[in-house]
């Protein structure tokens, strides 16, 4: 982290992008190295360790059972996968619509999908009771003439999110070339070797800007559908089953909604924090909180009608097990969980209608935190409930996560921060090239003619 | 060898209207090396082919035969029925070739990209740090001198604030 | 040419449901529940026939139960007039299973005898198919199975021992219908015989509750009390259209009040 910042004039200029991006990138002090390391230990202890001890023991170290086969893990999978989604897909978004107030903080927002997927696909190898063969999940030629069975939603599950794992990389590095290239000139030492090959050669010229222009624009029109797509895949690893509570058409909606409002509380989350300890104040401004509290409002808006529609057609359905598991869920054994995730994703976020709250920087990290709560306790329930309460009475049961699976889910948010504060040190954090396009360019100065002396 | 004369300008208007004078006085492989993207670079130093649509267009086509022929192939080669389903079943299928179409249009995009912009950079070419920074060069290649010096004039009457000159190796 | 008619025929075959209709041999069971009694000797059978593993007792708290065949009980109505039924809830071997779409690494498929089979070398534990089942008849395995010693004499050699992290469930005592099928074609390409083949459940249930066979010959067992019962017979949860194999016998109530 840094030492205290010397104050700033009132206008910035273009050389102070510069220094302030490289400083963040180049110094670090003591808290930093203490963050680093003690993410880094509570990934190993709280999340790999107990992976090891389920990898020799079984899945039976989890709190799954008969009728309820899944449970935290595939959770944990939902909510990183929609953590991403609004990261890449926002970015993607505002960058169509030219948006300026997105220029300083996306990248963050992008590093936040990418790690985010990293995240889920490590919680699938958790899922599954035989993880050492999960690669038969992959279409490759093999001796055993087999290929996975493309006809599984799980399996457009492991294409959708190769391929959006694979897209956000190459977007964010895209966009990133240019910042590289600024970076390179004043770093030294092995940032510089790194800077220099991550960088290609770039030089600034009419044609590299108008390529990339192009190629950025291209890569933001597909990756928007791409990022509807994949969370709606998701969805459907539970709507095509006929389970009652989950074979509902809504959930694609649902689960898209759900991923952008949980992915932007996550920015909200992550802006704040890069703010206050990278010093970024001049940049990431109470405009930006405003705009994402806007943004969280009218998510918040859709998601609150489609948990109506869904209780809604649940109980006009009439059938018997649907609205057996409906009142299950509301009124049931995990009923505290269901009204906790009304209260903190569908009532709170109405404080958002008030300006002064929105640009509260405080109660607006307060906000966003409770709210990735509540999406969370969601995810929870989908999985959870679901599977308690099924067709035949007999074989209901009851599902409570067990000390293992606390402790990866609190694991793979440790690991999450570990893979963000190793980002932040190696990735310029803030766009340096967007943020000037939002600076008022240089005016013209007056000629002088100094003849062919190299400065 | 060739000499490469760079001017360095404070503000994006001067450069341009540089540019622009470079490239009517005959100069067409005049550079504008800038630290963000300029509007009306393509007005001064004429019109660019847009390129990488051709990559894209032909990534995404790739795509979606590749993922059909991928799902419907190796269900048809290797039959195990499911669910009662047909074997070469649609809506499965269709999603498949519809991820595949977006991921070789990202690669194709990517590559279209390198290929255009010439990156990564294989030989040494000129290069401006104040670009990185805060300022918008102009380089022009020259043959011989007093093609250079009629380049460095014209860039001075422009309002260039330096002007220097390079050497690079062709 | 010859290509484009290979791939027009392709095409033609697989893209229509229609291998189900023609199987080899069409194993369905039927199941009176006028004669069940509950005694669940079917599920101590199964147990011993298919190598089950003896989850304990804290397994069996957890609700980590692992049955293939279980026997459900529904109370009707208040003391005294109280009734007690019996459904004895085994694999469907539906031909719509949903459990098959899901798998990703095609670890559960339909075969030519319509039956709905379980790879375990395949499988690699995603669970997606125990959630897609509405009967919930798959089991999976949590742990680590031991037999104690000299419960391990007791395994059955025909039938493999399943891993931790494999999914399982009722086969039709696929080993005896191989078994049966190899007889028969080693007596000379003869077609196996009605009652040659039984699974471990029905040999063993004391009031022959459990009919089990070919649905393709029409003199067989089942298929004459399938016609004979008629009336009686359904299937359960049928609104779900997966087509199941397994038909049950309503019991009929004495009282009608």
């Amino acid at each position: 982290m840094l030492v205290e910042a010397t104050p700033k004039p009132a206008s910035i200029t273009y050389a102070d992008v510069n220094r302030d991006v490289v400083r963040s990138l180049v110094e670090t002090g003591p808290r930093y190295y203490i963050a680093l390391t003690s993410a880094f230990g509570l990934t190993l202890v709280c999340f790999f360790f107990p992976w090891f001890y389920q990898l020799f023991y079984g899945i039976g170290a989890a709190g799954m059972n008969h009728p309820a086969v899944w449970g935290t893990y595939l959770s944990n999978f939902i909510f990183w996968i929609g953590l991403s989604h609004s990261g890449t897909l926002l970015s993607c978004v505002l960058h169509l619509t030219r948006s300026s107030w997105r220029k300083a903080m996306y990248r963050s927002a992008e590093a936040m999908t990418l790690f985010s997927l990293m995240v889920a696909a490590t919680m699938v190898m958790v899922h599954v009771g035989r993880p050492w063969f999960i690669h038969w999940a992959l279409p490759y030629s093999n001796q055993m003439e087999l290929w996975p069975n493309f006809r599984s939603p799980l399996l457009f599950d492991v294409m959708a999110i190769a391929t959006y794992l694979t897209g956000s990389a190459i977007f964010i590095y895209m966009g990133s070339i240019p910042d590289f290239a600024a970076v390179r000139d004043r770093t030294s030492g092995w940032r510089r070797h790194l800077y220099v090959l991550l960088s290609l050669g770039w030089r600034g010229t009419d044609t590299e800007w108008h390529r990339l222009g192009w190629a950025y624009t291209f890569l933001a029109v597909l990756i928007i559908p791409l990022a509807v797509s994949v969370h709606s895949i998701v969805s459907w690893d539970f709507a095509m089953s006929i389970v009652p509570a989950l074979h509902q058409t809504i959930f694609a909606p649902y689960f898209v909604v759900g991923a952008i409002y949980s992915g932007t509380a996550g920015i909200v989350t992550v802006m704040f924090i890069l703010r206050k300890t990278m010093h970024f104040e001049q940049y990431i401004t109470h405009v930006h909180f405003d705009n994402l509290g806007k943004l969280l409002l009218a998510l918040s808006l859709i998601w609150s009608y489609i948990n109506i529609v869904e209780v809604f057609t649940g109980w006009y359905s009439g059938s018997s097990a649907e609205q057996e598991a409906l009142k299950y869920k509301l009124f049931g054994y995990y009923a505290p969980l269901y009204w906790e995730m009304i209260l903190c994703c569908a009532v709170a976020p109405l404080l958002l209608i008030s300006g002064r709250f929105r640009t509260s920087l405080v109660p607006m990290l307060v906000l966003s935190i409770a709210i990735n709560i509540g999406m969370y306790t969601e995810r929870f329930l989908i999985v959870g409930t679901s599977l308690s309460r099924q067709y035949l009475p007999d074989a209901w049961g009851l599902y409570v996560p067990s000390l293992v699976e606390l402790s990866i889910l609190l694991g793979s948010i440790a690991m999450f921060v570990t893979l963000f504060l190793v980002f932040v040190k190696i990735f310029p954090s803030v766009s340096i090239y967007e943020v000037k396009e939002t600076l008022p360019t240089p005016a013209p100065k007056a000629d002088t003619a100094t003849k062919g002396a190299a400065p | 060898m060739t000499s490469v004369a760079i001017g360095l300008f404070s503000a994006p208007q001067s450069a341009l209207s540089a540019a622009e004078k470079l490239n009517s006085a005959g100069f067409t492989t005049a550079e504008l090396l800038s630290p963000i993207p300029l509007e009306g670079v393509e007005a001064a130093l004429g019109e660019k082919p847009n390129t990488i649509k051709r990559f894209t267009l032909f990534g995404g086509l790739f795509g979606a035969c590749f993922g059909f022929i991928l799902a419907a192939g190796t269900a048809v080669l290797y039959l195990h029925p499911t669910g009662g389903r047909p074997i070469i079943t649609l809506p499965p299928f269709f999603i498949i070739a519809y991820e595949m179409t977006i991921l070789f249009g990202i690669l194709a995009t990517v590559l279209g990209f390198f290929i255009s912009a010439r990156l990564p950079a294989l030989k040494e070419r000129v290069y401006v740090p104040e670009v990185g920074v805060d300022k918008f060069a102009l380089t022009v290649r020259c043959k011989n001198a007093p093609e250079l010096s009629r380049v460095q004039t014209l860039m001075r009457e422009a309002g260039a604030e330096t002007v220097r000159t390079d050497e690079e190796t062709s | 040419m010859n290509l484009i008619e290979r791939f027009r025929q392709s095409w033609e075959k697989y893209s229509h449901p229609g291998y189900y209709d023609k199987f080899d041999y069409a194993w369905t069971m039927s199941i009176d529940l006028d004669r069940c009694t509950g005694c669940e000797a079917c599920v101590v059978a199964c147990q011993a026939e298919n190598n089950l593993p003896i989850v304990g007792e804290k397994a069996m708290a957890q609700g980590r139960e692992m049955k293939w065949i279980r026997i459900e009980r529904y109370w009707e109505g208040e003391y005294p007039d109280i009734k007690l039924r019996f459904m004895p809830m085994l694999c469907q071997h539906c031909d719509a299973a949903p459990c098959e779409t899901v798998c990703p690494v095609t670890a559960t498929y339909h075969n030519q005898d319509g039956l709905n089979t379980q790879v375990y070398n395949r499988c690699i534990g995603t669970r997606a198919c125990a959630v897609y089942c509405p009967y919930e008849v798959r089991y999976f395995n949590y742990n680590h199975h031991h037999w104690d010693a000299p419960l391990e004499q007791q395994l059955n050699p025909d039938v493999t021992v399943r891993e931790k992290g494999v999914m399982e469930k009722c086969t039709f005592c696929i080993q005896r219908i191989r078994q049966a099928k190899d007889q028969a074609k080693d007596d000379g390409r003869r077609r196996v015989r009605d009652g040659e083949v039984q699974p471990a459940c029905v040999q063993t249930c004391p009031s022959q509750a459990l009919v089990f066979g070919d649905r393709n010959n029409p003199d067989s067992l089942v298929s004459q009390t399938l016609v004979l019962e008629h009336a009686r017979s359904y299937r359960v949860l049928d609104e779900l259209n997966t087509s199941p194999s397994v038909i049950y016998l309503k019991s009929v109530d004495d009282d009608v009040s």
